[in-house]
């Protein structure tokens, strides 16, 4: 391997300031090593900044027809500013009667969509729907110039910008509800007649896109539909089949044999869920065909099998609420673990036993321990949240139900399991790297996952669904 | 050194995102263990590990969402397929929900062609041959596919050696498999829970985003899921 490749390699030359693990004595720690344990402060803050679900980040849409910014002259806009109608005589193609949506199109979300009623097609029917630039020339058919896409009446053609149009879809007349949208999953337009989407095109323009419609001979008139009314074409239904079809897509890729068994394995041996772990095994020697996990898949499970027992006992003491004997244990048993008072890791477990003395109404006991033991973390920038939110459980009556009732929660308790388990793991002398004790195997997939998502959708500017894994999970289907 | 040069060797318009920047993103990014807990007892109670799922309850607090006792039950019938017992397996569904069957054709179908292939595979020449005109046969009648089926399986009448015959993977073990999964889904479908488990699902998932990001960006990607080791990013 590259030696400066990585700065998580645990080499024994390094002399930069990070993260190493390298205990070869009881309590001996690399002087230059940071506070693991301080990766799982956040953690133990998050129940108090979690919103109750992710909210969707609200954008306005376009509403109704902008008449400052449309082609004067040539049309009329009706006072509700949701129709149109050409009212001079056409001569030639700057003539257009072209108007924007008031707003842009919104794009954090799966799709936009509008529609436009066709009243009257006029004398030559040479309607047009499609989306345009900001600076777009409102003298001209969406689609005549760059930056604009538009699907026109009078020849059922797609132009996007070259002037030349292509064949695309049926013409449509007096009578037809005709839709265009944006579908921000596979970036395309598509344009819908009478409740049917007639086609599809890859979305080359980039930036804030407006709704446009345009007439262009004589008495042409439309209705414009931003969704004030219901739509002919069911959106929601198209949007359902659309994440089943990229869904499909995703289930067609293959993984390696038993890779979510191993997954799920590295689970519970990273956090020490050893009984649940010896069941999993031994159902799974019985099932037919029993599983194996070769040592060319790739699993390499030396690193957490490290103290297995010791860190389910510890994880149990925790999630009963026994710091008291947790503390003990770990005197005993890694006592470098707890050496250092101001550490994370001894915060997390003194801030846990006086919630657990707060949870039982034991308030004088919780004040005498709180003075000895938290005190000192109040004027610790990292640590100050936290305390301050311990403390004030106790000026409530019903302490659950106050803003900081989160720390009542089982999920506190595991935080603390979770922090003494990753620091026991970090003192196994043959731990390669931090990433290891911190995170299992699922935890680094999903994190991949999210930042892969996340990174996508900005490189997209920001269009489309936002990517929340505790939605996906929450939803029967997994969607991007 | 690595990641230096690469810098520099990048033509396209791709985006570059050093391995130390990716980093700092992955560490923003904050996983639930609530929600790990959950897609690991969803993957336990998908496929019916139900002892673990019980200690898994115990151990971390998190709730099954299904009764596990339905578990027990379910795997059974798929034990009884794949131990080529489907009279049984046919029986512990009826008991189960009687639904299921009446429901699933195809699935009713499946399980009569495996009791005919155990037949077969039982040597149990006459009681094949009559099972498979009173039982199959009416079926067969009314849906094509099944007619070719029904006869695929008693094609493996008509060869003295069955393992190397043109049919012979009916007699496979993966045939079994293949049956006793099916029923497990209607099982599971008939409790009103996904018959996959979340994770491969989530894992897949992960391979398209890469690949999906791949377009736009160079960047550390995990190529191998089994050691979720972050690997350099490159051009190649």
């Amino acid at each position: 391997m590259n030696n400066n490749s990585s700065n998580h390699d645990c080499s024994s030359n390094s002399n930069s300031t990070s993260s190493l693990v390298n205990s070869n004595s009881a309590g001996g720690r690399v002087a230059d090593r940071r506070d693991l344990g301080s990766h799982f402060l956040g953690l133990a803050r998050l129940g108090a900044a979690w919103a109750p679900g992710p909210v969707d980040e609200a954008e306005e849409s376009p509403t109704e027809l902008n008449t400052i910014n449309s082609s004067g002259g040539f049309l009329v806009v009706s006072t509700d500013k949701l129709s149109v109608k050409y009212t001079g005589v056409n001569l030639h193609g700057h003539d257009v009667g072209v108007v924007q949506g008031n707003r842009p199109a919104p794009v954090r979300r799966f799709a936009y969509y509008f529609e436009i009623y066709v009243k009257d097609a006029g004398v030559k029917g040479q309607i047009g729907i499609g989306f345009t630039s900001e600076n777009f020339k409102m003298r001209r058919q969406p689609g005549w110039e760059p930056n604009s896409c538009g699907y026109h009446g009078d020849d059922g053609f797609l132009y996007r910008g070259q002037g030349k149009g292509e064949p695309f879809g049926p013409t449509y007349t007096s009578g037809d509800k005709v839709g265009a949208g944006i579908n921000y999953a596979t970036q395309e337009f598509f344009f819908t007649k009478n409740n049917t989407v007639v086609g599809t095109v890859y979305k080359d323009m980039k930036g804030p896109l407006f709704p446009t419609v345009s007439v262009h001979s004589q008495n042409e008139e439309i209705d414009v539909n931003f969704g004030q009314k219901p739509f002919a074409f069911d959106i929601k239904a198209y949007e359902v089949q659309e994440r089943m079809r990229q869904q499909a897509t995703i289930e067609k890729i293959s993984l390696p044999p038993n890779i979510s068994y191993g997954i799920v394995r590295s689970y519970l041996l990273h956090y020490g869920y050893e009984d649940t772990l010896s069941s999993f095994d031994m159902a799974s020697k019985s099932t037919i065909p029993p599983i194996s996990l070769d040592q060319e898949n790739g699993f390499d499970e030396q690193e957490i099998l490290y103290a297995l027992n010791q860190r389910k006992t510890l994880r149990q003491l925790i999630q009963n609420g026994e710091i008291d004997a947790a503390f003990s244990k770990l005197r005993d048993w890694y006592p470098q673990v707890i050496q250092d008072e101001k550490s994370a890791t001894c915060f997390l477990l003194h801030c846990q036993k006086f919630i657990e003395l707060v949870r039982v109404g034991a308030l004088e006991e919780a004040i005498k321990y709180g003075r000895v033991e938290l005190s000192r973390f109040f004027d610790m920038a990292s640590f100050k949240d936290l305390v301050q939110d311990c403390v004030s459980l106790m000026a409530y009556e019903y302490p659950k139900e106050s803003f900081a009732g989160y720390l009542l929660e089982e999920s506190q308790r595991e935080v603390v399991a979770d922090t003494v388990n990753a620091m026991i793991l970090a003192t196994n002398p043959s731990a390669k790297d931090f990433q290891g004790c911190l995170h299992s195997y699922l935890e680094r997939l999903l994190r991949q996952l999210t930042a892969c998502c996340l990174e996508r959708r900005s490189l997209n500017g920001d269009q489309g669904e936002a990517f929340h894994l505790h939605r996906v999970l929450h939803n029967s289907n997994t969607r991007c | 050194m690595a990641q230096m040069s690469m810098l520099f060797s990048m033509g396209s318009s791709k985006k570059v995102i050093t391995k130390e920047e990716w980093e700092k993103r992955l560490n923003d990014v904050k996983i639930r263990k609530e929600d790990m807990n959950k897609l690991v007892m969803n993957f336990l109670v998908t496929e019916g590990y139900v002892d673990a799922a019980e200690k898994f309850r115990m151990e971390s607090g998190t709730e099954p969402d299904i009764d596990l006792t339905t578990i027990t039950d379910r795997m059974a019938v798929k034990k009884a397929v794949q131990c080529g017992n489907v009279e049984d397996a046919i029986e512990k569904v009826n008991d189960l929900n009687p639904e299921i069957l009446d429901t699933n054709p195809q699935l009713f179908f499946h399980l009569q062609q495996q009791r005919l292939i155990e037949l077969i595979r039982n040597g149990k020449v006459e009681e094949a041959l009559e099972f498979a005109q009173e039982e199959l046969a009416p079926r067969g009648e009314e849906n094509q596919s099944f007619l070719e089926e029904l006869e695929r399986t008693v094609a493996l009448l008509a060869f003295e050696d069955v393992s190397n015959c043109p049919v012979g993977d009916l007699l496979d073990m993966s045939q079994r498999l293949k049956t006793a999964s099916e029923v497990n889904a209607a099982i599971l479908t008939s409790q009103s829970h996904e018959k996959d488990p979340k994770l491969p699902s989530l894992l897949k998932m992960l391979v398209w985003a890469q690949n999906q990001l791949d377009e736009k960006a160079v960047y550390p990607r995990i190529n191998d899921l089994s050691t979720a080791k972050l690997e350099d990013p490159s051009i190649s």
